[in-house]
């Protein structure tokens, strides 16, 4: 029953993210949605269905997919917004922002 | 309470492609396919929740190096071109 109440709050969680990202125009705000609330859901998502799986087998690999996600997501945005910089586009409202290089 | 999750899920993957498809970069299609795959994710560990049956559950590692691997693809791409999406055949 716990399980199944966090993977519907990461659900919950990943469509706000998606939300945000149909909300917003500028990238380097929709890379804020995808690191943070998307991997926050999918993270209590495979966490939750962890603890309903019985078999050593099942939640050591949705442990294993949760800590690869957490590692693998703030990197794969670094790089795209790192690209994206390097392409001449520039946040929206004139934040002010470090030059890359 | 697994039909709704899925539902809640389909709405979002509906909103991702709202943006995969209106673009206009390639930054954005790229961030709007990595929402998707974690959506897929999602889906497949549900479903394994809901029925029990974890014989799927290794893709979702698979999955997750994959996904992490094409974005990194995506964004050394991006670079190379000037970040405008561009088909055979526009004028730019």
């Amino acid at each position: 029953m716990i399980g199944q109440l966090l993977a519907l709050g990461g659900a919950v969680l990943i469509l706000f993210s998606a939300l945000g990202i149909v909300r917003f125009d500028d990238v380097f705000a929709q890379m804020h949605f995808l690191t943070k609330a998307s991997t926050l859901g999918v993270v209590l998502v495979l966490g939750g269905a962890a603890l309903v799986m019985e078999r050593a087998n099942d939640w050591s690999s949705l442990l294993l997919a949760a800590f690869l996600q957490l590692l693998t997501s703030p990197v794969a945005a670094n790089l795209i917004g790192r690209s994206t910089y390097l392409t001449r586009v520039r946040p929206i409202q004139g934040s002010t922002t470090t030059p890359v290089e | 309470m697994t039909v709704v999750t899925m539902l809640v899920l389909a709405a979002a993957a509906a909103a991702y492609l709202v943006r995969l498809v209106r673009g206009p970069g390639l930054s954005e299609r790229v961030i709007a396919l990595d929402g998707l795959i974690v959506v897929g994710i999602s889906a497949v560990a549900v479903h394994a929740m809901s029925t029990g049956q974890g014989a799927f559950l290794p893709v979702l590692v698979v999955i997750t190096l994959v996904g992490f691997v094409a974005t990194a693809a995506a964004a050394r791409f991006i670079e190379r071109t000037d970040g405008v999406d561009q088909r055979p055949g526009d004028a730019r």
